[in-house]
């Protein structure tokens, strides 16, 4: 079990870097919107998503309005949904204690690097190490971006911010594996580039991956009849 | 905006956040039933990180484009996912140096 955590954190410290930079960007943000180190620290805690994170921070106004903010942050995170049912096969076997206890720490970089090494037959604990090495990272970041932001330089300068991007790319190449592939990847693709100018919201993220995921049971389906 | 709003947010994000990530594995199960689910799930991990990641590769604009298709090259080749994440970031940081084109 040890092995296993230590060896899904290990295998999250190379992505810790841009986690780290975001972190601490959003504990900069914070800082100029008044929100206290003990507000961002419980964020980080209990909801421990990046992106909904800096979502709520950016909407926090005068005057507030409190419930599309939340509706606004969970439809950024319904992708969760969609990530902890791919993960159905992975937990099997696998108490419910357990299962409640280490999908609240499964971040998009754990989820990706774990399915990405799913055929290397990695136990739960791989995954719970990854989402603790993020957890750990971005707590840092955060908390140095807080107290410590005036002395980071801009990290866009660095690339830093298209290290999330690269990383995710790299890893749906690992997925790749019959022409079929080629042709879901570049219809998701497509309608996200497109969707993502006609929704204003994040939730055309979803709508493309359900759709690029039909296309892909259509083509299976058609390939098995042939 | 008061303290009390700020906590009323966490609160409810958080519990809705949890709900989504635990459902998803609880109820997959009960997905079973419905026909080639097992194919659709198969599917659910590349189809989502190209939504999240294209449009926002698209945004950066040439360069980002130009990485992208550097990781994808070099991933095929090497099979290094730190390799080809580096060498994107390091052709990225380049650029906005000034030190590329």
């Amino acid at each position: 079990m040890k092995n296993e955590i230590k060896k899904g954190f290990m295998a999250n410290l190379p992505i810790s870097v841009s986690v780290f930079t975001y972190g601490a960007v959003l504990g900069i943000i914070c800082t100029s919107k008044g929100i206290s180190f003990l507000q961002l620290a419980l964020m980080n805690i209990f909801i421990f998503a990046g992106s909904a994170q800096f979502l709520i921070v950016d909407m926090l106004s005068n005057p507030i309005n409190i419930s599309i903010i939340i509706w606004s942050a969970l439809l950024i995170n319904l992708r969760y949904f969609l990530i902890g049912a791919s993960l159905n096969e992975f937990f099997r076997n696998t108490s419910l204690k357990k299962k409640a206890f280490i999908m609240h720490f499964v971040t998009d970089e754990s989820w990706a690097i774990t399915m990405s090494k799913k055929d290397e037959n990695l136990s739960v604990y791989f995954l719970l190490g990854g989402g603790l090495c993020i957890f750990i990272v971005w707590f840092l970041g955060t908390l140095s971006g807080y107290y410590f932001g005036e002395f980071i330089s801009n990290p866009k300068l660095f690339g830093l911010d298209f290290a999330f991007l690269a990383l995710f790319t790299a890893i749906i190449t690992s997925m790749y594996k019959t022409k079929n592939d080629l042709v879901i990847y570049l219809f998701t693709a497509f309608i996200a580039v497109i969707f993502e100018k006609i929704i204003p919201n994040m939730s055309y993220i979803i709508i493309s991956a359900l759709s690029g995921s039909f296309l892909y049971v259509y083509l299976n389906k058609r390939s098995c009849n042939e | 905006m008061s303290s009390y709003d700020i906590l009323t947010i966490i609160f409810f994000v958080a519990i809705g956040t949890y709900t989504l990530r635990v459902s998803g594995l609880l109820l997959s199960n009960k997905l079973k039933k419905f026909k080639n689910i097992d194919i659709f799930l198969e599917s659910i991990p590349a189809t989502l990180l190209i939504a999240l990641i294209v449009p926002s590769i698209i945004k950066i604009g040439i360069i980002g484009i130009f990485a992208g298709f550097t990781t994808i090259y070099i991933m095929y080749k090497t099979k290094s996912v730190l390799l080809s994440m580096s060498s994107a970031v390091f052709i990225v940081a380049l650029y906005r140096n000034g030190l590329l084109f």
